[in-house]
């Protein structure tokens, strides 16, 4: 393999594991205060993908008006779905947390379905986002070099957020102990609607991204892309921000090595991506960038 | 006065079960999920040839009964289960692609039920079984069409890629290789996808350092127009060779102005239907649907039912599974929408196909090349 193409599959996965890595970080934070893996994160990116396309193809809004929108919908949504369909079970067991997010990502899928039909639409991108640059040979769209430093804008945000503001610090006391940390006077409740904010409102993010990166929106389109954020927030150290950034890029490079070097198994990327992800449950259970899983958060 | 009134009443309902019964007709297609585009538009095309011909000669009407298989496996199977066991229908249309297709043949044929599929194009397909058949072309003629097309442009190097989820891929591409190679072609790769995928940089990088002459890409729409798009950002400008699993409106949506020249084989090409049955029939739908434009699986699907009411025709007892599969294998010389359709006693249809090219985000005709 010469160095051109090389560079070229490196810029490829770059691009590809920014996007799993932005949803990586909802997963992570959700697990991190509520020991939940919210398995609806998935459709999240799917509804704040639906929103951009209806504010762009429907109301014909500008890019940046549309993601302003879209995210903060999302975040509200998010908000909203921990309202009504967690909260009630702060005191159950985590097994029916579990199922209930599994319910909601099956419910989400499919009222879209009904709504909005299965047909893929196709994402109005703005032409900018699509114009192509050339730098020694390797050729990048403006979006699929934008989403990485978005991506990596928004980790700095939230680790400020965490490590820098009396919210970040709640929300580290969360994820140590809920029921002291209400004693301490801080309302639990507002803080994990937080968390479901940040975390769908960045879903969304990645949601809009992925349709300008493949323009097509249809409701089924977060199932897959939602594992294998699960998968690259395990990876990174389940609970820890940086982690599930890191690990975002570990399985978009993994994806695009298999390609590169074996194409004639190009069609087994996803299950090299997934034996990834058991080679680190067996190996070092708690992630790359995790810490004891009972002992310290984000 | 009693009497009369339950003589009347007699022979009214005697009058009723000799003069027309309903007959139920099953119909199998992908309305949601991934395969929903090409779904919809095959039973649009069902759902006109049934307004057009609702009732048999006998005066019996038609019941078209249509279960969503999501474009899934296992609801197709269930779909197919259904609809013979509980819904007792005389046959059924479609399942639409040649995986679902499988599994609804596998259990009609078990049931003595016929199965007509309109664009399942497996070879596999009918192949040992009694009630299978279909009305579209197979993938060894489709890939062969292709085959000749790149060897008479000059191509002489091809890539391949494949959807490994896909027996409409495998086949198709299988079917391709063989002739392309025959004539003297030389395959320099074989690329592997999975359909769900979406991104194909890291594909489009490697097929651009191996700079083949020739694509052929044997994927349905959501992949192919994915690939279509990000061969553009990156550069890479090759002839792009599809079968009939592109031949969709949606295709063209997807890919944007990037499947400009984007090459395909189809059955039919509205702008030149071969017959006047096919003309009238495109009027029909513009008519219907107020669109001028009709997808060439809309005629394979008009064509599944006509050739089923055909045979119902024939039979004596219309309702008897048996007797219209035999007719079915008797079709010779249809005059259908998308052109003249012959089935041979394995099922399969004799017919043309047409070579289309994406010019300005609309499917041009280009050619038809008969068997």
């Amino acid at each position: 393999m010469d160095i051109l193409t090389f560079m070229q599959q490196m810029v490829n996965g770059f691009s590809l594991g920014s996007m799993y890595a932005l949803i990586a970080i909802g997963y992570t934070m959700v697990y991190g205060v509520l020991r939940l893996i919210n398995f609806a994160h998935g459709d999240i990116m799917m509804v704040g993908a639906f929103l951009g396309y209806t504010f762009m193809a429907v109301f014909d809004l500008s890019f940046p008006v549309t993601v302003l929108l879209a995210v903060t919908l999302s975040a509200a949504f998010g908000m909203f779905m921990d309202k009504i369909a967690y909260k009630p079970l702060r005191e159950a067991p985590k097994i029916s947390l579990l199922i209930t997010a599994i319910g909601i990502s099956f419910f989400l899928e499919n009222a879209f379905t009904v709504f909005a039909g299965g047909v893929p639409r196709a994402f109005p991108v703005p032409d900018y986002m699509e114009n192509i640059f050339n730098v020694a040979g390797v050729t990048f769209s403006v979006a699929s070099i934008l989403v990485p430093i978005i991506t990596l804008i928004l980790l700095l945000g939230i680790l400020f957020v965490l490590y820098k503001t009396k919210y970040g610090m709640a929300i580290r006391a969360l994820s140590f102990d809920i029921k002291t940390v209400n004693l301490m006077g801080i309302d639990a409740n507002t803080i994990i609607a937080l968390v479901f904010g940040l975390g769908s409102g960045l879903a969304a993010i990645g949601g809009i991204f992925w349709a300008v990166n493949y323009p097509s929106v249809e409701p089924m389109m977060g199932v897959l892309v939602g594992l294998k954020a699960f998968a690259a927030a395990v990876v990174g150290g389940i609970g820890s921000v940086t982690g599930a950034v890191l690990g975002g890029f570990i399985i978009g490079f993994t994806e695009v090595v298999v390609i590169a070097f074996f194409p004639e198994m190009g069609g087994y990327k996803d299950a090299f991506a997934f034996i990834f992800l058991i080679l680190v449950l067996l190996f070092k259970p708690t992630g790359i960038m995790g810490e004891d899983l009972e002992k310290s958060r984000f | 006065m009693k009497k009369i009134l339950s003589l009347a009443v007699a022979s009214a309902l005697t009058c009723g079960v000799a003069m027309a019964k309903e007959i139920k007709v099953g119909a199998v297609m992908p309305m949601s999920g991934p395969l929903a585009a090409y779904g919809q538009v095959t039973n649009l095309g069902l759902e006109l040839a049934h307004k057009q011909q609702p009732k048999l000669k006998n005066g019996d009407t038609i019941k078209l009964v249509l279960i969503d298989n999501k474009g899934d496996k296992v609801e197709t199977a269930t779909a197919t289960t259904r609809l013979i066991s509980s819904d007792k229908v005389v046959a059924i249309l479609g399942a639409l692609t040649s995986t679902n297709t499988a599994q609804t043949i596998a259990i009609a044929d078990k049931k003595k039920i016929p199965v007509i599929a309109s664009v399942a194009t497996n070879d596999k397909l009918t192949a040992r079984r009694t009630f299978a058949n279909r009305v579209c072309f197979t993938d060894s003629f489709q890939g062969e069409v292709v085959a000749n097309f790149a060897i008479e442009s000059g191509y002489k190097t091809a890539v391949v890629v494949i959807d490994q989820a896909q027996v409409y891929s495998l086949g198709l591409s299988k079917a391709f290789q063989k002739a392309f190679k025959k004539k003297g072609g030389k395959i320099v790769k074989k690329i592997k996808v999975t359909s769900g995928d979406k991104d194909f940089k890291a594909v489009v990088s490697q097929i651009k350092k191996i700079n083949p002459d020739f694509m052929f890409m044997p994927l349905y729409h959501p992949e192919a127009s994915m690939i279509a798009r990000q061969s553009k950002q990156l550069g890479l400008k090759k002839p792009m060779f599809s079968g009939d699993g592109v031949a969709n409106q949606t295709f063209i949506d997807l890919g944007g102005d990037s499947v400009n020249g984007y090459m395909f084989t189809d059955f039919f090409d509205y702008t030149n239907p071969p017959s006047q049955t096919s003309a009238e029939f495109v009027k029909f739908h513009e008519k219907e649907t107020g669109k001028a434009e009709m997808n060439s699986f809309t005629a394979l699907g008009a064509d599944t039912y006509n050739i089923l009411i055909d045979a119902m025709n024939r039979c004596e007892d219309p309702t008897n599974s048996i007797c219209i599969n035999d007719q079915i294998k008797k079709t010779n010389g249809f005059d259908g929408v998308s052109g003249k359709i012959s089935i041979n006693s394995e099922g399969n249809a004799t017919r043309s196909a047409v070579i289309k090219e994406i010019r300005n985000g609309k499917a041009g005709f280009k050619a038809t090349v008969n068997p």
